[in-house]
């Protein structure tokens, strides 16, 4: 394909995964030198688009009932230019904790990837999902992890062997569980210990409640900078209730931050690569967990070999192979 | 490979496991095994299962004493089938339970646990005349939660994916891994249920039918509180998970199991106790009133004729079945 124009579609402008791996696949130079990426951003599933002269339609897009017709009319008025879907949210523990009816939101997810030339999993747990679900043909389906510029993780200074301050990044939602390990740290005593959490949200108030009284344990509010909260770090704890990457668990690693998540979803990709995991969401299992990682010296862990970076990274090539598929 | 493997924990019951692989032995659908978990037995369990090893379905696996959940899991890992049953060493299976399930699990792609209605028999095997039926379909965690419709734990028949996507590994027990967990003496049966609600998307169905013959003990269902505190523990472990789903299900599902343990001392004859009980769970949440008002009313009033009379109604109800 020789420069072709891609167009990347997206409803959730908001700080946080979605938008930092769109931005990360428009600023890069590699997946430049084959397209043009660009970016649209759809509003209350507006009709127009900048379609003039697109090759290819990339969908970050979210996926309901209510916007069916909107996606579908999509397609409807692009029949010829294929169209790519990321799926960026949903998994199996998103289903088991917030789908009332499941057979209604599966008939939705099958009609929905029907759309779509080819769908993209963010995990490999997210893909072993959607198959075992049936929800997508295995042939139209890939998986590219996401994935943002990870060289100012890498050269950050190394944290401490034996981890004192532990982090929760990410938006204040019962999604990411920070209520489980805010209680659990309080049942940890080490009086050095220290829990900082970045990010804002709705439970931000009830979260505060939980750490009342508690000085350990502040908030800092929404950095634009990511690498911020990564420096003040030991190690980063991802008690997500589902999660369909979780890709600061990503940067937490190449910053060499110990990182403990729960097995789920697309966590348990992480674990594979040197996550600590926990067996469940129970507060003592939490406590537990960051017991083990404040008396644990580590020492086999430190200057990690930074890979060479010749050419594209896997996360660009994986998205060259994808575009030139469809 | 079989299709299906059944897993029957035995501890010490020589009296009566003859009959329970007796009964496997002779279900309609005939590609299985049978995996008896001998958890640390001190009589001749061993002895009497040895014949039944002539058929080579059936296999023992040994293990020091773990409980109930230790020899389950046990089981699990050692079974090879598509389809994973269980079936405690005092209970029955009907002859055609498992063709039943195979078929229910073929059918429904999505439904990860199967079960069915349950007949109560005495010591003798013979039938109390009480039965387990519960609702079939549209099972939700919060079904699961207040009724456990599951019932016990030689009803439910699993695809093994469901089961594996429940498995973990604790740190203290590597590289073992665990489905029930092992530190539940009591209620592991509706933690491993309801954590697999709460946390997979499969579903959990029920078939037609009361498909297992499911042994009382004489004097065995007498109302006991510690069953009350170790649901309590699956509770406080499980809430965190969603602690919103616990919130708004907690207390209607306390007064099903205080309502439980009322009826349990109506049946002991224990009229101080049911009165005390059936006016702890009303005080508890009045729901199980408006969702099944015919068997809150028929608890309240054995209870408290029981308390007040000293006479108990289910004499009357059993001399009216005859």
């Amino acid at each position: 394909m020789s420069h072709a124009s891609i167009l990347h579609l997206t409803d959730d402008t908001t700080p946080g995964g979605v938008m930092r791996v769109i931005d990360n696949i428009l600023s890069s130079k590699h997946l430049a030198k084959t397209a043009n990426h660009r970016m649209a951003v759809v509003k209350k599933n507006q009709l127009i688009l900048p379609t003039a002269g697109v090759d290819v339609i990339v969908s970050h897009l979210a996926l309901n009932w209510r916007n069916f017709a909107a996606r579908a009319r999509l397609r409807a008025m692009h029949p010829n230019i294929p169209m790519i879907h990321v799926e960026h949210s949903y998994t199996q523990g998103f289903v088991a904790q917030k789908v009332l009816n499941k057979v209604r939101f599966f008939a939705m997810l099958r009609s929905a990837f029907c759309l779509f030339d080819r769908v993209i999993a963010v995990s490999n747990a997210q893909k072993d999902w959607l198959i075992r679900r049936d929800l997508i043909d295995e042939d139209r389906l890939s998986v590219i992890r996401s994935s943002v510029e990870l060289t100012g993780f890498e050269a950050l200074p190394k944290p401490r062997t034996q981890a004192r301050v532990f982090g929760l990044v990410g938006r204040l939602h019962e999604q990411k569980g920070f209520d489980i390990a805010i209680r659990a740290f309080r049942e940890c005593s080490g009086p050095d210990l220290r829990l900082k959490v970045f990010g804002d949200g709705p439970m931000r108030g009830e979260l505060e409640q939980l750490a009342y009284c508690d000085p350990r344990i502040t908030f800092h509010g929404h950095c634009d900078d990511p690498l911020e909260p990564m420096r003040s770090i030991d190690a980063l704890l991802m008690p997500s209730r589902w999660e369909a990457y979780g890709l600061v668990a990503r940067e937490a690693q190449s910053a060499g931050r110990k990182v403990i998540v729960s097995s789920i979803d697309g966590l348990q990709d992480h674990i594979s690569d040197g996550a600590i995991d926990v067996h469940d969401h129970s507060i003592s299992a939490w406590s537990q967990a960051i017991i083990r990682a404040a008396d644990a010296v580590d020492k086999n862990r430190c200057t990690k070999m930074v890979k060479p970076r010749t050419g594209a990274t896997r996360f660009e090539a994986e998205w060259e192979k994808c575009l030139e598929s469809v | 490979m079989p299709r299906a493997s059944i897993i029957v924990p035995a501890f010490n019951a020589s009296a009566t496991i003859a009959e329970t692989l007796k009964s496997l032995q002779d279900q309609s659908f005939q590609d299985f095994e049978v995996i008896v978990v001998n958890d640390g037995s001190t009589d001749h369990t061993v002895d009497v299962v040895a014949p039944f090893l002539r058929d080579n379905r059936f296999h023992v696996v040994k293990q020091p004493n773990r409980g109930l959940a230790g020899a389950r899991n046990t089981g699990i890992a050692n079974a090879a089938g598509y389809y994973i049953g269980f079936c405690d060493s005092d209970d029955l299976w009907v002859a055609d339970k498992l063709a039943r399930h195979i078929l229910h699990l073929d059918m429904s792609p999505d439904v990860g646990l199967s079960y069915a209605g349950s007949l109560m028999i005495d010591d003798h095997g013979q039938p109390l005349g009480l039965k387990q039926t519960p609702r079939l379909h549209s099972i939700t965690a919060a079904e699961v939660f207040k009724r456990n419709p599951v019932g016990n734990g030689s009803v439910a028949v699993f695809r093994r994916a469901a089961l594996m996507d429940i498995a973990y590994t604790p740190q203290k027990d590597r590289p073992r891994q665990w489905f029930f967990d092992e530190t539940f003496r009591q209620s592991e049966d509706i933690e491993c249920w309801l954590r697999l609600a709460l946390t997979t998307d499969w579903e959990i169905e029920g078939i037609l039918g009361h498909l297992t013959k499911y042994r009382i003990a004489c004097g065995g269902l007498s109302a006991n509180t510690k069953q009350l505190a170790s649901w309590k523990r699956m509770v406080n472990k499980l809430r965190p998970l969603n602690p919103g789903f616990f919130d708004t299900h907690e207390p209607a599902a306390r007064a099903y199991q205080i309502r439980y343990l009322a009826r349990r001392a109506v049946s002991a004859g224990d009229g101080f106790k049911a009165s005390k009980y059936a006016h702890e769970f009303l005080k508890t949440s009045l729901r199980p009133l408006w969702e099944e008002p015919l068997k809150t009313l028929t608890t309240l009033a054995a209870a408290e004729c029981l308390a007040r009379t000293g006479y108990d109604p289910m004499r009357f109800a059993s001399v009216l079945r005859r």
